[in-house]
């Protein structure tokens, strides 16, 4: 999925330096593999979300 | 010229050189380090945190090119501080699994002193308050400036961005594999050579069941939680012990009592309620002298849950959480210097030491009970189990520093003739107080009403018996040949103490020859 993740980032790098007239599709993908990321590290710390330690 | 796209001249400004310089920063040295370095050269994987962390750094950068070429607008300085503050919770998360480990042990790689996920949440607060003085920087006119065309320093950033982003696709696909597979918590080293790539779609198996704190939602411990009933304990067919006697304590106390211990060299009682210590004569009717600490203060003591005396006349007060402070009566106490440490009557305790116990086995457990032994000047504490585990732990701390100096895991002598239910275990037992006399502690247990005598030699229960009536224990004291147990409600049940079994001393006599 990281590897999904990246390919995003770079395809949305593309369009800012190389297709600057696309801005608003570009921020749609950047919002999309925000979003990912974030899933992505939930998924994998849905045991214990917040940091384990004494609060 | 893409036509309504500004000249670079006119764009050449203090906020996009500064955001070009940053995306140089955060891409080439925080995470093209990581890939082409770390990656290609040392062999390290990223662990799907690091990978989500990497990829976060990338976004914030990723942004940076939006800002220069479309201008600082709210939605992508917004879009910034969003993910930065992601990537600090997910920096503090993977630092918090690590950061308290002993001295130079982590996870994976160190850099310069720190292991990489503790520069990541490093990169996220620097990434925050470059976002922060960077903002300083902006005027309205750049907000809406349209499509600008890059600088040379501009375009450099943006190829810069493009090469690590790619060089880190090509170390995802080897390392995570395409979707469904995903970041794995161990991964193994970087290879280019696919024959050593492992792809895992680990992460997903089920259960999909969120929580916030995990293994740390640990709840305090709770007398009403304790099933009182001895038929339900997890050692079948105890004996009874008998009640030789019933009093009361008679002494005005804050607060119920949380446990009590007895000095036969002074005759006097000592009790413990959640923030308060009470000195008391032998008939329990007469106070001596009191004080009500505060916990609050520094180190924070939580709710008494044991007391001791100690030697050199002092006295020990142990919270729930393993903090403790250590008293030393003293009717010359000065109350105005002691106002820091105790709320009320201050000029008849001064306060000697106040810290923690650390644990190793004990650790992740609440302790309700707390014992002295004068024979090997150790202090005793037996934890209770909780909602997350059920584990009977003995620790003992040396007097001299008050340092965890042995732990163990009690089990069930095979002379005592006790045994276990099936799938029953010691650690149901919620010991909430605890005495050591001739090497044998002593516990007697909220839950199933239960003494138990701990061979501290041979880490063994030797016998265990039922104090009948028994309702929510709190405190074992021993006196002579008897046991006081204290409760909630401040009734003191006197039993005759279980001698070490006939079967035992035999044993140890058997083994000193």
């Amino acid at each position: 999925m990281e590897f999904l993740n990246l390919l995003l980032i770079l395809i949305t790098a593309l369009l800012v330096l190389r297709k600057p007239e696309r801005e608003r599709a570009a921020f749609r993908v950047l919002v999309v593999s925000t979003v990912l990321m974030i899933f992505l590290f939930t998924l994998a710390t849905r045991s214990g979300i917040l940091p384990g330690l004494n609060y | 010229m893409v036509p309504g796209v500004r000249s670079p001249s006119a764009d050449r400004d203090t906020v996009f050189t500064i955001t070009a310089l940053a995306v140089l920063f955060l891409t080439v040295v925080a995470v093209g380090i990581a890939v082409f370095y770390l990656g290609f050269v040392r062999g390290d994987s990223p662990c799907v945190m690091c990978w989500e962390q990497r990829i976060g750094m990338l976004l914030i950068s990723l942004v940076g090119l939006f800002v220069l070429r479309y201008g600082p607008k709210p939605k992508y300085v917004g879009m910034a501080v969003l993910i930065a503050a992601w990537g600090m919770l997910m920096g503090l998360r993977h630092v918090g699994m690590h950061g308290a480990r002993d001295i130079g042990q982590g996870f994976s790689l160190e850099i310069m002193g720190a292991h990489t996920y503790t520069w990541a949440l490093f990169t996220y607060w620097v990434c925050v308050l470059a976002m922060g003085a960077l903002l300083l920087l902006v005027r309205p006119n750049q907000l809406n400036a349209g499509v600008r065309t890059l600088t040379t320093l501009e375009r450099v950033a943006g190829c810069a961005f493009v090469v690590v982003v790619a060089a880190n696709v090509v170390q995802a696909f080897a390392s995570t594999g395409p979707p469904p597979f995903m970041g794995q918590s161990d991964p193994i080293r970087f290879s280019f050579n696919p024959k050593y790539w492992h792809w895992s779609a680990e992460e997903w198996k089920p259960p999909i069941k969120l929580a916030f704190r995990g293994r740390w939602a640990v709840d305090k411990p709770d007398l009403a939680q304790a099933i009182a009933d001895p038929a339900k304990g997890p050692i079948a067919s105890l004996t009874s012990l008998v009640v030789k006697e019933r009093l009361h304590i008679g002494v005005t106390l804050d607060s119920p009592p949380t446990d009590f211990a007895y000095d036969a060299a002074t005759s006097r009682f000592l009790v413990t309620t959640a923030t308060g210590v009470y000195l008391t004569d032998s008939t329990l009717s007469k106070l001596d002298r009191y004080t009500i600490v505060d916990a609050g203060y520094s180190v924070d003591l939580g709710r008494f849950a044991g007391v001791a005396f100690l030697d050199k006349g002092e006295l020990i007060a142990v919270g729930e959480n393993k903090s403790y402070v250590v008293l030393k009566p003293n009717d010359k106490a000065n109350a105005d210097s002691n106002f820091r440490y105790f709320l009320a009557s201050r000029d008849k305790f001064d306060e000697v030491s106040r810290l923690r116990f650390g644990t190793v086995r004990a650790r992740m457990l609440y302790i309700m009970s707390a014992a002295y032994d004068p024979a090997s000047s150790s202090v005793y504490t037996v934890t209770v189990p909780n909602n997350v585990a059920k584990r009977m732990v003995v620790s003992r701390f040396d007097r001299k520093d008050l340092t965890l100096s042995a732990e163990f895991v009690p089990t069930l002598a095979k002379e005592s003739g006790l045994t276990l239910g099936k799938d029953r275990s010691l650690g149901e037992y919620m010991v909430t107080g605890a005495t050591v006399v001739a090497g044998q502690l002593y516990a007697v247990s909220a839950s199933f009403g239960t003494l138990l005598t701990l061979d501290l030699t041979t880490h063994r229960v030797v016998s265990a018996h039922v104090i009948p009536g028994l309702t929510k224990p709190v405190g074992l004291a021993a006196r002579g040949d008897d046991l006081y147990v204290v409760s909630e409600d401040g009734t003191v049940n006197v039993v005759a103490r279980p001698t070490k079994p006939a079967v035992e001393i035999t044993l140890n006599a058997t083994n000193k020859h």
